[in-house]
C-alpha cells in the first residue's frame, strides 16, 4: 500500500466511512440495544446476567471468528461444528481431573491439533480443486465420527481453574463477568488486527476478493487458502474449549456441531461477511455471534417459549438477510 | 472440455490416462463398476447379501435418499443449495403420520403441501430477495425445526405413526416380496426428473441458470421464476421422500430424516453434480445414492459402529470428488 492511498483511508470522509464500516457499526449498536432492552425486561440485570450472556455466547463467537476469516478469504468451512465438537471431546478426555498446569498444556495442545488439522483440509482444497463446500462437508463426517471414537459418551471433565478462565467462576456459573468478555474481547482483537494489520491477513482479503487478480499481483493464494483455514482450525478448537469450559464436561453428539456449524454461518452473514469472499470483519462477526445468542433469552423473557423463539430467531435472521439483499439490489441499481 | 486440456493430460500421466478418459467420457459407467465392485465386496464380506433380498434391502434404504438427493441435484444445477430438505422431509412425514386416519391421500397431500409451502417460501427469498441459499434453507430449517416442535404440543397432536397405505408404500414390496414399492416410486420420479432436466424448457433453463446466470437473464429469461420452481420441486421431493421414510420405519419423530440432509448432498456430488451449478445428471446422482446405499450395508454388516461409518462415508465422498475434480481439471 503506497503513502498516497493509505493517507486517503485515513482521511476518508463520513460518508465513505459509513459505506464501509456502516454494517459493522450498525451490528454493534443493533448488540447494545439488545441487551439494554433485555435489561429492561427483566426485573433484576446484573453481573449474573451480563456473565451468562457474555460466557454462553463464547463458543458461537469463536466459531464466527474462525468462520469469518476463512469465507474473508474465499472459502467456507461446514466443519466448523464437528471440530468444536472434535476438539471438546478430546480436551475433555485428556483434561479429566488433572491440576489447571495440566490443563493448560492440553488446551495448547488441542488448539495445535485443530489448526493442523484444519491446515491439512485447506491444503487437500487447494491441491484437488475440489470445491471447499463439498471437502469440508465430507470432512465434517470424518471429523464427527473420529469424536464419536475420543468420546462415546458424554463425560470427561476439566480442572475449575480452566472454567474460571472462560466463565469467571470454577463452577461455571457466577456474577464475575470480566473473564467472559476479556475472553472475548482479546480472541476478537488479535484477529482483527491480523486480518486488517498484517501482510499475511490482507493477502487473505486479496485472495478472498479475487483470486486470478491476486495471484497475479504476486500474492501466494494457495498459502492464504492453508493459513485461512488453519487459523479458522485453531478457532474452532477454542470454540470446543470454552464449551467444555462452560459445562464442565465433554459432549460428541453431531447434531451439536450441525446446529453450531449453520449458527456460525448465519452468524458471519449477519455480521456482514459476504459469502463470495473479500467483505466483511471479524468484528462484525462477533457481534452478530452475541446477537444470535442473546435472542433466546430476550425471547424467553418476553415469555415466548424456546420453540417459538427458534421459529422467531429464524424469522429475523431471513428478514435481516432479506432487507440486505433489497438494500445491495438498489445499490447496484443506483451504481 | 476445452481442446487444450486433453493432450497436456495425456502427456502429463501415460499410465493412467486411458482411466482418465473413460472417467471424463463415461462418468457414469465408472460409477456403475464403482458400485458393482461395492456390491461384489459387500458379498464377499456376507456371501447371502448377493440374494434378492439383500439387493432389496439396499434399494429399499437408497430410494428415500435417491429422492432428497433428486431435490439437492436440481437445485444444485442452478447453482444453489438446499439445506432444509431434511427438515421439509421431517415436517412433511409429520403432517401425513397425523393426518393418517383421515385417509392416505389427504395425508400425503397434505404432507406434499408442506414441501411445497417450504419450497416456495425458499424460493421466493432466493429468487426475488437474493438472500443467499445456504442462509436461506438453513433459516428455514430452524423454522421447521421450532414451529413444528411447538405444533406437536398442541394442534399436530395425536398420530405419529402412518396408515398402513404409506407404510406398505415405504416399507413394502411386490412380486413375491422381491421388489420395494419405494423404489417404483423413486423409478417414476427418475423417469420424470431425467426427462424433465433433458427435454423440457425448465429443465434446460434449470442448467442455464448455473451455467451462466448474466447470459441467461440477458436473453430475457427471468430467473427468479425459475429460482422459485427449482425451489418448490425440490420442496416437493424432500416431502415425497420424507412421506416414504416414514412408511418405511412406521412411525414419525422430528429428528427422522434430518440425518439424511448431508448424504443428499454426498450423493449429488459423487454423481458428478457441480456444487457451483450447470454441470451434472440425474442418472448420476441415483448411482451416488446407490453407492451410498450399499456402503451403509457393507459397513453394517462389517459390524462397524456409527463413528467409523461416518468417517468412511466422509473419506469416500471426499476421495470421489478428488477423482473427478482431476480428471475433468476443473473445480
Amino acid at each position: 500500500m503506497t503513502a498516497e492511498t493509505a493517507g486517503r483511508i485515513r482521511g476518508m470522509d463520513w460518508s465513505t466511512w459509513m459505506r464501509r464500516r456502516g454494517w459493522t457499526v450498525g451490528v454493534w449498536v443493533l448488540l447494545v440495544l439488545m441487551v439494554v432492552w433485555y435489561a429492561a425486561l427483566i426485573p433484576k440485570f446484573g453481573g449474573f446476567q451480563i456473565a451468562s450472556i457474555s460466557k454462553n455466547s463464547l463458543p458461537l463467537v469463536y466459531l464466527a471468528i474462525g468462520q469469518a476469516i476463512v469465507v474473508i478469504a474465499g472459502g467456507i468451512d461446514l466443519s466448523v461444528g464437528a471440530m468444536l465438537i472434535l476438539t471438546n471431546s478430546i480436551a475433555a478426555q485428556l483434561m479429566l481431573d488433572q491440576p489447571l498446569g495440566v490443563t493448560l498444556a492440553v488446551a495448547v495442545l488441542v488448539i495445535l491439533i485443530g489448526a493442523v488439522i484444519n491446515g491439512v483440509v485447506g491444503w487437500v482444497i487447494t491441491v484437488s480443486r475440489v470445491p471447499d463446500i463439498v471437502v469440508t462437508l465430507a470432512t465434517s463426517f470424518i471429523l464427527s465420527g473420529a469424536a464419536l471414537l475420543v468420546l462415546p459418551s458424554p463425560g470427561g471433565g476439566t480442572s475449575e481453574g480452566f472454567r474460571a478462565i472462560f466463565t469467571g467462576s470454577g463452577s461455571g456459573s457466577g456474577s464475575t463477568f470480566w473473564p467472559s468478555l476479556v475472553a472475548i474481547a482479546i480472541p476478537m482483537a488479535l484477529a482483527a488486527w491480523w486480518m486488517k494489520g498484517t501482510r499475511t491477513g490482507l493477502s487473505l482479503y486479496a485472495t478472498g476478493s479475487s483470486l486470478g487478480a491476486a495471484y497475479l499481483s504476486g500474492v501466494r493464494t494457495g498459502r492464504a487458502k492453508v493459513v485461512s483455514y488453519a487459523v479458522g482450525g485453531g478457532f474452532s478448537a477454542l470454540a470446543g474449549l470454552s464449551a467444555l469450559a462452560i459445562t464442565g464436561s465433554g459432549e460428541s453428539r453431531a447434531a451439536t456441531g450441525s446446529i453450531f456449524t449453520l449458527r456460525s454461518v448465519a452468524a458471519i452473514v449477519l455480521g456482514g461477511v459476504a459469502l463470495t469472499g473479500g467483505i466483511g470483519s471479524v468484528v462484525g462477526a462477533v457481534a452478530a455471534g452475541i446477537i444470535l445468542f442473546t435472542l433466546s433469552p430476550i425471547l424467553s423473557a418476553m415469555g415466548i417459549d424456546p420453540n417459538t423463539g427458534q421459529v422467531v430467531q429464524g424469522v429475523l435472521i431471513v428478514v435481516v438477510m432479506m432487507v440486505a439483499g433489497v438494500v445491495e439490489l438498489r445499490r447496484q441499481r443506483a451504481a | 472440455m476445452t481442446g487444450i486440456n486433453v493432450p497436456v493430460l495425456d502427456v502429463d500421466v501415460p499410465p493412467d490416462s486411458r482411466w482418465r478418459t473413460a472417467l471424463r467420457d463415461h462418468p457414469l459407467l465408472v460409477l456403475g463398476v464403482v458400485l458393482v465392485a461395492l456390491v461384489v465386496a459387500t458379498g464377499i464380506i456376507e456371501p447371502r447379501y448377493l440374494g434378492l433380498s439383500g439387493l432389496r434391502n439396499t434399494v429399499l434404504l437408497a430410494a428415500p435418499l435417491g429422492i432428497l438427493a433428486g431435490a439437492q441435484t436440481i437445485l444444485m444445477l442452478t447453482g444453489g443449495i438446499d439445506l432444509s430438505v431434511g427438515m421439509v422431509a421431517t415436517a412433511a412425514a409429520y403432517v401425513a403420520a397425523n393426518q393418517s386416519p383421515r385417509g392416505a391421500g389427504i395425508a400425503i397431500a397434505l404432507g406434499l403441501a408442506v414441501g411445497l409451502v417450504a419450497g416456495a417460501i425458499n424460493g421466493v427469498g432466493v429468487g426475488v430477495f437474493r438472500v443467499n441459499p445456504l442462509i436461506m434453507t438453513l433459516a428455514m430449517s430452524a423454522i421447521l425445526l421450532g414451529l413444528f416442535t411447538a405444533l406437536s404440543f398442541t394442534v399436530l397432536q395425536g398420530s405419529t405413526t402412518v396408515g398402513e397405505f404409506i407404510e406398505t408404500l415405504g416399507g413394502g414390496s411386490f412380486l413375491g416380496n422381491r421388489i420395494p414399492y419405494n423404489a417404483l416410486v423413486w423409478a417414476v420420479v427418475s423417469i420424470m426428473i431425467i426427462y424433465g432436466l433433458r427435454r423440457t424448457g425448465l429443465g434446460r433453463l434449470l442448467y442455464a441458470v448455473g451455467d451462466n446466470p448474466i447470459a441467461v437473464r440477458l436473453a430475457g429469461v427471468r430467473i427468479w421464476q425459475v429460482q422459485i420452481a427449482a425451489y418448490i420441486l425440490a420442496g416437493l421431493l424432500a416431502a415425497l421422500a420424507g412421506i416414504l421414510l416414514a412408511g418405511r420405519t412406521g412411525a414419525v419423530d422430528l429428528q427422522l430424516a434430518v440425518s439424511f440432509l448431508l448424504p443428499s448432498v454426498a450423493a449429488a456430488v459423487i454423481g458428478g453434480t457441480s456444487i457451483f451449478g450447470g454441470v451434472g445428471s440425474y442418472s448420476g446422482t441415483i448411482l451416488g445414492a446407490l453407492i451410498l446405499g450399499v456402503l451403509a450395508t457393507m459397513l453394517t454388516f462389517l459390524n462397524a459402529g456409527q463413528a467409523i461409518q461416518q468417517i468412511v462415508y466422509g473419506l469416500i465422498v471426499l476421495a470421489l470428488a478428488w477423482l473427478y475434480a482431476r480428471v475433468t481439471g476443473t473445480g
